[in-house]
């Protein structure tokens, strides 16, 4: 009797099982009319697996889900399977190569490939994150088959079935030639693999992806409070936020009145001489003006700003040699404004993160209350101290204009380009 | 003789082997003045695991990295333990939930730790993609609780060793109450899992957290002096003057 099978067809997981069967003798079909999305979230399926993914197994024993442990189930039940080694030593580097194979490969693999197809958000940094760790692998996995010819042994056991399947996606899909040329004896083992009667059986003719997957639309957008977009998809967004932007706003108002009843200690600087300045005002014309951003928000900045009110800053990472990883510095500066919270009602600030490469530059412009830094954000934000500030001087033209560029993301900026623009408001 | 694990002391994954080796009766010792970055780079290192992560096992039959591996190597040490299952579908239901708790659970854990603790990007949407993918992965293993003590059969096995580590990481860094108190049979289960003896020995006194990881930053603010600050108030009062 045949074991089903719940599975579309073409799927790499599914291919783990189909695969083993193929090398055990053992039956096992694809379940009949399967349909991705809709017969996994019936409740029959999620009796069997509650998550409602695919691959599943049906035993007669019961179901079982999960590719890896479907394809060790289907491996036990032919008795000494070579497939599964043949001694303690044996099962553990087989199984320490499926969980390589699971954790380091396919998730690297995973983290590429599936944002591109739009089912998750799609970010750079992220991306460049994975194919970093990625390679990492691929290269530790290179080392290792520099050597050998299977992950285990003399012949090919479960590990390098299941190692297969996964680097089948990043081949056909993500892993162009210029791209595993770096790990020759990873390639060698693939085309190996994908070449044996059992697999191709199950898999068919590879071709190698000839360029990465096409980035998608996404299908299901998510809405994130403040999206930490790049540079590039900065000027789009600022196009498409006008709606959105009043929203968060109106919320944002909504807090701060409900806060205001309550018995607080009142921070000094409301306790400063009015001003004419309206600092929400500002933060609602820089984030509304989507065209002529010169002269409407620049423009308006300069008629509100207050120099009695309201002191503005320069400011200069004092470590930017140690900014040599993107992301890392990228973070460095998230961090840095995600801290600053707690000055959200006395300050607006720009971040820019200069050069298009190592080591990048993070320079800033800070609006103030006051005609000083306060000094809680000193106290409470240890970030400040990694800044070099410096006041600026509005009567001096160049450091007015140096205050209009960071304020507009101006690229080039001094002569670089900008990997991202992030703004605290 | 002890089979020697190398791994600094309080990672979730060296607790899957030790607790293993707790409820096996083998005897697993951490390698001396192990140094994270520095132990793990070293051509020896490198070669008992190309990729330099840890833990790594030293057996008499030679190393064996990835902590599920080692913990099912301990586990089989023993012969016929029940920590394994005993019978061909019970094996099944055993890989089945280590592989989700590895694949759905730790996974999506990871992306929502590591960015905060200053490993890799943190980029909000990214979070919420994780955040929203692990409460599916929860969700389903609250339902699987909802009925079953534990994961399969009416006893501990390997399984709930590894799920338990797992979400571990999660409760003492990132799932605050409220956050937990969405899957009552996974809190349940995890607070009865930690207070079992074989448990405890290893991990000590666990402690929900009670706020969600900070995002860190690069720099360690403690590294820098005193001082420091001074200088820059000092420069801050002279610039405004
Ligand atoms: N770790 C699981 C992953 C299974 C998985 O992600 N399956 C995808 C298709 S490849 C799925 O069923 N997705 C449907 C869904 O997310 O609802 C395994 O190896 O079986
Ligand atoms: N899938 C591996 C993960 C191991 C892992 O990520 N180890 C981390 C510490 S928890 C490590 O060694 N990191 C060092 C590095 O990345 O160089 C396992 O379960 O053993």
């Amino acid at each position: 009797m045949a074991l089903v099978l719940h599975a579309g067809t073409g799927n790499k997981n599914a291919f783990k099982a189909l695969i083993t069967a193929e090398y055990s003798g053992v039956n096992v079909e694809l379940v009949k009319n399967f349909e991705m999305g809709v017969s996994n979230k019936t409740p029959e399926f999620l009796k069997m697996n509650p998550l409602g993914k695919v691959p599943v197994l049906e035993t007669p024993d019961g179901p079982v889900f999960e590719s890896n442990a479907i394809a060790r189930y289907v491996a036990r039940l032919k008795a000494d399977n070579p497939l599964y080694g043949c001694s303690l030593i044996e099962y553990a580097h087989i199984e320490q190569w499926i969980d390589f194979a699971t954790t380091e490969i396919d998730q690297g693999i995973a983290r590429w490939f599936y944002p591109r197809t739009g089912y998750m958000p799609y970010l750079p940094p992220a991306e460049e994150a994975a194919i970093a760790a990625l390679k990492r692998s691929l290269g530790a996995l290179n080392t290792h088959l520099a050597n050998n010819t299977y992950l285990v042994g003399h012949s090919i056991t479960l590990a390098d079935i299941i190692m297969t399947c996964n680097l089948y996606l990043g081949f056909v899909r993500v892993m162009t030639k210029s791209f595993t040329s770096e790990f020759p004896h990873v390639e060698r083992y693939f085309w190996t693999m994908v070449n044996q009667p059992n697999v191709h059986k199950v898999v068919g003719e590879v071709k190698q992806a000839e360029s990465v997957f096409p980035v998608q639309s996404q299908k299901k957008p998510a809405q994130p409070k403040e999206p930490a977009k790049p540079k590039e998809a900065k000027k789009e967004a600022k196009k498409e936020a006008p709606k959105e932007a009043a929203k968060p706003k109106a919320e944002a108002v909504a807090e701060d009145e409900e806060e205001a009843p309550k018995p607080k200690a009142k921070n000094p600087l409301d306790l400063l001489p009015p001003s004419k300045m309206i600092l929400d005002e500002w933060k609602r014309l820089y984030s509304n003006t989507k065209t002529n951003f010169r002269e409407v928000a620049i423009g308006g900045f300069w008629e509100m700003y207050d120099p009695e009110g309201y002191s503005l800053w320069f400011c200069d990472y004092k470590y930017n040699d140690e900014n040599t990883v993107s992301f890392v510095t990228l973070n460095k500066v998230s961090g840095f404004l995600q801290r600053m919270d707690l000055a959200r009602k006395y300050a607006f600030g720009k971040m820019l993160v200069i050069g298009s490469e190592p080591p990048y530059k993070v320079k800033g412009l800070w609006l103030f209350r006051g005609k000083e830094i306060p000094q809680f954000v000193l106290d409470e934000c240890y970030d400040m101290e990694l800044y070099e500030w410096t006041k600026v001087d509005i009567t001096d033209e160049a450091q007015k204009e140096r205050v209009n560029a960071m304020i507009e993301d101006q690229e080039p900026f001094e002569g670089q380009a900008l990997l991202d623009a992030k703004c605290f408001k | 003789m002890a089979l020697v694990l190398h791994s600094g002391s309080t990672n979730k994954n060296t607790f899957k082997v030790l607790v293993a080796a707790e409820y096996c009766g083998v005897n697993v010792e951490l390698v001396k003045n192990f140094k994270m970055g520095v132990s793990n780079k070293t051509p020896e290192f490198l070669k008992m695991n190309p990729l330099g992560k840890v833990p790594v096992l030293e057996t008499p039959d030679g190393p064996i990295f990835e902590s599920n591996a080692i913990s099912r190597y301990v586990a089989r040490l023993n012969a016929d333990n029940p920590i394994y299952g005993t019978s061909l579908i019970e094996y099944a239901h055993i890989e089945q939930w280590i592989d989700f708790a590895t694949t759905e659970i730790d996974l999506n854990i990871s992306r929502w730790f590591y960015p905060r603790a200053g490993y890799s990007p943190y980029i909000p949407q990214a979070e919420e993609a994780a955040i929203s993918l692990l409460k599916r992965a929860l969700g389903a293993l609250n339902s699987h609780l909802a009925t079953n003590t534990y994961l399969v059969g009416h006893g501990i096995t390997l399984a709930d060793i590894i799920m338990t580590c797992n979400l571990y990481l999660g409760f003492i860094r990132l799932m605050t109450k409220s956050f937990t108190s969405e899957f009552p049979h996974v809190e349940r289960y995890f607070w009865s899992m930690v207070n079992q003896p074989n448990f405890s020995k290893v991990m000590g006194k666990v402690e929900q957290t009670p706020y969600v990881q900070p995002l860190q930053s690069q720099r360690n603010p403690q590294s820098k002096p005193k001082q420091l600050k001074k200088e820059i108030k000092k420069y801050l009062v002279k610039e405004s003057s």
